[in-house]
């Protein structure tokens, strides 16, 4: 459809000089808002990462080492697996290398005597993970399931102030890292 | 003022217009008034449509519906909105003060939550009928950009599960806890900028206050607003592309025929058109007896699906209770612990995805979780560049020359629908397979 009200195009208003005033204005004005609305973004953006981490601290007293019995005690607050074998202690992370789940650890009917990167290691529990499935032995290494690496094992010490077992949980460890507390 | 018919060389199909954005610095009466035609906030809805766009059977309305429920849960989402307290002390609590204590605030939690869980189904099966019908094919209408409105649906559909995502951890029970726990850790599997993105979604490392209102917000106005959004550009581009491509095969004959002249009430309130009360004589290209109009058959066939929609929803929710699981417990994670259902499929594959190829290992979490949905996505949204057939195919149910890709694209969704049901029906404690018949194992729920 159309009527023949159409005027010339370009009759209405004649095109800008290239290098008018005008135009030079206008592009100025489009340049400014459009970098106060970059800097804006960005400083939005920029507020939503966090300077301050109000997270729980990685190092934790874990208690008194007599508080832990022989075999295994799981500390759900750290979600830590603490082992201990007469005065040796080791931690294992119940923290699924997967997603990101919790695993449960499940007794062995029978304990198992096996050798971990060239040291002993009485093996009482394994572990899986109840959201896909991965199951863990009773060292930490990945066996079946999704789960890409070994459940990761942490420094543990002993409080110079107190005598209160102490573990990093930034601070990860071979399998063959063992605490003897006299 | 009598008008000569001779349409411009530029002018395009009836109900087409070749330009994707309007002007705003009109150079002429003509452009001001194309201005208006073509803004989407004054053009949502056709004066006319096209017999067949009405089909029940073409369609079945499921764009619709989809509309519909989103728009049921912008409404049943107020009250909620009122009564909702986003912080981890109080989100359980007020949740459950809303499904026990409020008067119908179990009955508004489960329209919510239905209306939410049928919207990812209807979305679902929009795309699948979309694809099946090849109704992202341009036909014969001149201008059309059908493709770019299928890319506006694939991305709307993510926004539909991103919404579902962020909607169902806000009661902070055992079930939005460790969803978070799990769909964060798979943003953070993602090669090196993995865990930044992880921190910058839950606001720091661990899942706690700042993680909650990050969602709520998304959950409540970004992913919403984006969403409406790009349902009016939908819309709109569906009457710009010449309405549903079912309807391309009945638009006109090129035989000019002469429309009654007719007070073009646009241009004079515009007040654009020069003279008294400019009458506009107009050629049409349509067919006599092709369309019908909108109001009222349009609109009449809206508020059935609308309604209806509505009706469906309200009676269910009378009749589903929403559950709510024990309050978040960052030690404890549930044995099984699911996604919801059309989540599960994901879950499904994150979990058959570890692939070790010596000593080098690739988690299923990057495998199955990022770059599978990736490729798929990324599939469907260039999708409409790779089809071949031709323009006749559009808007056809199962036409011949499409017949291998719809086999494909149906064997991908009945894999997704397996993998579903996998996940739904056959999976028990740690994720073991049992049959349905077979009894799980009775574990401790804590250790």
């Amino acid at each position: 459809m159309t009527t023949k009200t159409d005027p010339p195009a370009g009759a209405a208003a004649p095109p800008a000089e290239p290098n008018s005033r005008r135009d030079f204005l206008m592009k100025a004005g489009l340049g400014a808002g459009v970098v106060a609305l970059v800097g804006q973004a960005g400083a939005s953006l920029r507020s939503l990462v966090p300077n301050v981490s109000y997270d729980a601290p990685t190092t934790v007293k874990l208690g008194a080492p007599t508080d832990f019995p022989d075999g295994m005690k799981f500390l759900p607050d750290e979600r830590l697996f603490v082992f201990r074998e007469g005065k040796t202690f080791h931690a294992i992370s119940a923290v699924c290398t997967h997603l990101g789940c919790t695993v449960r650890a499940e007794a062995l009917s029978k304990v198992e005597e096996a050798n971990v990167e060239g040291k002993p290691l009485r093996l009482t529990h394994r572990f899986q993970c109840p959201c896909h499935g991965s199951k863990y032995s009773g060292d930490g290494t990945n066996e079946t399931g999704p789960a890409p690496k070994p459940l990761a094992w942490y420094q543990l010490s002993v409080a110079a102030d107190d005598g209160q077992l102490v573990v990093d949980l930034a601070q990860e460890v071979g399998h063959d890292f063992r605490l003897t507390v006299a | 003022m009598s008008a000569k018919t001779e349409p411009p060389a530029s002018s395009s199909a009836p109900g087409v217009h070749p330009k994707p954005f309007w002007s705003f610095r009109p150079r002429s009466d003509r452009e001001a008034g194309d201005a208006v035609v073509s803004n989407f906030l004054l053009h949502w809805f056709p004066a006319k449509t096209y017999k067949p766009s009405l089909d029940w059977s073409y369609s079945f309305w499921l764009g619709t519906a989809s509309a519909a429920l989103f728009f049921l849960l912008v409404l049943s989402g107020l009250p909620l909105l009122l009564l909702y307290v986003p912080s981890v002390e109080r989100a359980y609590g007020s949740v459950k003060d809303i499904e026990f204590v409020v008067t119908f605030g179990s009955w508004i939690r489960a329209v919510h939550r239905i209306a939410a869980h049928l919207m990812v189904a209807a979305v679902f099966l929009h795309l699948v009928r979309v694809f099946l019908t090849g109704a992202y094919k341009n036909g014969t209408g001149r201008g059309q950009r059908r493709e770019w409105n299928w890319v506006l649906g694939v991305v709307m559909i993510v926004l539909t599960l991103f919404l579902s995502f962020t909607g169902y951890l806000l009661p902070w029970d055992q079930l939005a806890y460790w969803a978070v726990t799990v769909g964060t850790n798979i943003a953070s599997s993602v090669p090196f900028v993995g865990p930044q993105m992880r921190e910058l979604l839950i606001g720091g490392r661990t899942i706690d206050q700042a993680t909650l209102i990050r969602f709520y917000v998304l959950h409540v106005i970004f992913l919403p607003a984006g969403l409406g959004a790009l349902l009016a550009y939908h819309m709109w581009r569906i009457r710009k592309d010449g309405g549903l491509a079912k309807a391309d095969r009945w638009t006109p004959t090129q035989e000019k025929t002469e429309a009654s002249p007719a007070k073009s009430k646009t241009y004079s309130l515009l007040g654009v058109a020069r003279g008294q009360a400019p009458a506009i004589r107009a050629v049409t290209l349509e067919a006599r007896d092709t369309t019908v109009n909108s109001v009222n058959d349009l609109v009449r066939r809206i508020s059935i699906v609308v309604l209806g929609t509505f009706a469906v929803v309200s009676i269910l929710a009378c009749f589903i209770p929403s559950p709510l699981e024990e309050p978040a417990n960052p030690m404890i994670t549930p044995n099984p612990a699911k996604a919801p259902w059309y989540f599960l499929w994901l879950q499904e594959i994150v979990t058959d995805t570890t692939l070790k190829i010596g000593s080098f290992t690739i988690n299923g979490a990057f495998l199955g979780g990022v770059i599978l949905p990736t490729l798929l996505l990324g599939l469907l949204t260039v999708w409409p560049w790779l089809d071949r057939s031709p323009a006749g195919a559009a808007g056809v149910w199962f036409h011949a020359s499409r017949k291998r890709q719809n086999l494909v694209f149906l064997l991908v969704v009945l894999l997704v629908l397996a993998f579903t049901i996998v996940g739904t029906f056959l999976r028990g404690p740690y994720w073991n397979f049992y049959w349905p018949w077979e009894a799980w194992p009775e574990l401790p729920t804590r250790i």
